[in-house]
């Protein structure tokens, strides 16, 4: 399996009082060649954050603090507007969570798309839009040739979800990144964009980060999982032995919260507590304080173990007779 | 789109209703025109209602108010009592001096604000935000008087590059129309920044940057034309009000405007004169609200078929 991106030891944050402070802590991962990746964790765990890292999007006042990103020969650390510009839309894009907000009130769906071909590629404007067109039926939009000239209030929230892959797809980018793009969806639409991205993804080789909190969507469209909890990788693992022995007691907690119609609870479990916030982070495990399981080696920062199934873990726990790995 | 048009032209009568009954009884509250038209001496009880008869004023009020809102469906606004000119030739000519006035501080205000309001808010927090809110600031606080007699000053004055008064020609627009543009500018310019700052976080300027695409076209195409809303109706607004409310200036620069026509026309109680022009400017009000409304749908396409958002 060819890898397409590699994310190194990644740290993003913000500057206060002089001092750096982490949002998305020493992260890194790996992303092969057209497989889902599925980044999960709570609100607030710092993986939105991250996933604008990787297009250079990051909000006003958050900084990228160290670490690099390698996609084929670009290393995007000290890339300028200029070079993200070459990336954006071209090897990275990125749908997000509303599709309500995502696309310009005041621009047809038609010439969303076009702007995003004509940036990226040498091609007349007539050619721009024929291949609009065709992004748009590839999306599954009926009437394709009415909606390249609407507007975007004039769709739902699902068609515009469409609309957005269809502009993020255009050029052809060889990795997809969608922040919770269902979250805002209808669940019946949800399993609709979903399985629009898998059948897309077939066909265009592309790969996927999946950022969400939805363990459900988890299950049914990534390969990968990458567990993130305050900024950190807590866990990573394929997705069956995410789901069939889930290691890192924030992992096993997440699994405990999921509703389960076989087994009559009274109350559904929750993980008590909440995510710390950056700045006021606890020393050694980050989770140690809302953890079950937590013992005194938790006050000593945790390296990440692999254990017998794959999985890589950040845990004490999994310390007995088993290698440690550098991610 | 047409319906809507009409019934706002339909509106604009009620308005020009209310507006002809408060004007036409306000300025009855201010005392006898009459008795200011002879400058001396005493004038005769016989002198004084000969002339209330010529002028219609020895009618019952409501019977005059009438007469006025006849003229008004016509078209007819009456004869200066003055004078004796008609109010609508009265008006007429100095339309074309009002609305180049009006134009050309609308124009050199835009020139003005738009790159400082759409800088500003893209440099936010920087030397040049800094800069443009120190424009900002200084355009709203001066009195516009002291800039025109300034402009007049150094360009007419010592440069002798323009001429410092009348209304002949174009270059006697430019220290006028700069001199409001200024002043007016500064506001506009904290407007645009604003309402620039407000549409920069919205989700779909990060979805235009995640296109790659450069950063003006996210700026202007994405940003700027969606901030540019609340600025249209400020100028609408502004338009409307700088069509009357220039008296100042157009006394500056002896600029022979409606506005001056209605402020010398007060003074003299000369009634046809004030009734006509204020009805005049109310109707030109709400005409440019209207347009400003069109021109809403040409920007923002959700009003053309009048769904929300």
């Amino acid at each position: 399996m060819t890898n397409v991106m590699e994310v190194k030891n990644l740290r993003v944050g913000i500057r206060h009082d002089d001092e750096d402070i982490a949002i998305v802590n020493d992260v890194s991962f790996h992303l092969n060649k057209a497989e889902t990746l599925g980044i999960v964790g709570e609100s607030g765990c710092g993986k939105s954050m991250m996933s604008l890292s990787l297009m250079g999007l990051l909000p006003a006042g958050v900084r990228w603090q160290s670490g690099d990103i390698v996609v084929d020969d670009l290393q995007f650390k000290n890339f300028k507007t200029r070079d993200w510009r070459n990336v954006r839309g071209k090897k990275v894009s990125m749908i997000f969570q509303e599709p309500m907000s995502s696309l310009n009130p005041v621009h047809t769906i038609g010439n969303q798309i076009v702007e995003m071909l004509l940036s990226h590629e040498d091609i007349s404007k007539k050619v721009a839009r024929v291949r609009a067109l065709e992004m748009l039926k590839l999306v599954g939009i009926p009437r394709p040739e009415n909606v390249l000239k609407e507007y975007p209030f004039q769709l739902s929230g699902g068609m515009r979800q469409r609309v957005m892959i269809a502009i993020a797809l255009a050029c052809n980018p060889e990795i997809l990144i969608a922040d919770e793009p269902t979250t805002a969806l209808d669940v019946t639409i949800q399993a609709q964009i979903l399985e629009l991205m898998k059948d897309i993804q077939k066909k265009l080789k592309m790969s996927i980060v999946l950022i969400t909190h939805d363990l459900g969507v988890v299950a049914e469209v990534c390969d990968r999982v990458i567990v993130m909890y305050a900024g950190e990788i807590v866990e990573e693992a394929n997705v069956v032995s995410l789901f069939d022995s889930p290691k890192h007691p924030y992992t096993q907690g997440l699994m405990e919260s999921l509703p389960d119609i076989d087994n009559e609870k009274e109350y559904l479990s929750s993980i008590p507590g909440i995510v710390p916030s950056p700045g006021n982070m606890p020393k050694g495990c980050r989770f140690a304080p809302r953890c079950p399981m937590a013992h005194e080696r938790c006050h000593i920062e945790p390296p990440t173990f692999k254990t017998e199934d794959g999985s890589n873990v950040k845990c004490w726990l999994y310390s007995e007779d088993r290698e440690e790995v550098k991610l | 789109m047409l319906t809507y048009i009409i019934r706002r032209l339909l509106h604009t009568v009620l308005v020009i209703f209310v507006i002809s009954l408060i004007i036409f009884f306000s300025i009855r509250l201010t005392g006898d025109p009459v008795s200011v038209m002879f400058s001396a001496g005493e004038p005769s009880k016989e002198a004084i209602e000969e002339v209330r008869k010529n002028l219609g004023l020895d009618k019952p009020v409501y019977e005059q108010y009438f007469i006025f809102l006849k003229g008004l469906v016509t078209l007819d606004l009456g004869e200066s009592f003055r004078s004796g000119t008609s109010v609508t030739s009265l008006i007429l000519e100095r339309l074309g001096a009002t609305l180049a006035l009006a134009f050309g501080g609308i124009v050199v205000a835009m020139a003005i604000a738009f790159p400082v309001g759409i800088l500003s808010a893209v440099k936010r927090g920087t030397s040049i935000d800094f800069f443009g809110r120190i424009f900002s600031l200084i355009g709203i606080s001066f009195p516009n008087f002291w800039l025109g007699i300034m402009l007049i000053l150094v360009f007419a004055v010592h440069l002798r590059w323009l001429p410092s008064s009348g209304f002949e020609s174009f270059s006697h627009l430019i220290l006028p129309s700069i001199t409001l543009g200024m002043i007016l500018s500064g506001i506009l310019a904290r407007l645009v920044r604003s309402s620039m700052l407000e549409v920069m976080n919205q989700q779909y300027i990060s979805t235009a940057k995640s296109k790659g695409i450069s950063e003006w076209s996210v700026i202007i195409k994405h940003a700027f034309r969606n901030a540019l809303l609340p600025t249209i109706t400020f100028l609408g607004i502004q338009f409307g009000s700088l069509l009357g409310g220039t008296v100042i200036v157009e006394q500056v620069f002896a600029w022979p405007g409606v506005g001056r026509l209605i402020i010398d026309a007060i003074n003299q109680r000369d009634y046809p004169v004030i009734q006509g022009g204020v009805i005049f400017l109310a109707v030109i009000m709400v005409l440019v609200n209207l347009i400003v409304d069109i021109s809403y749908s040409f920007i923002d396409p959700r009003i053309k078929t009048g769904k929300g958002a």
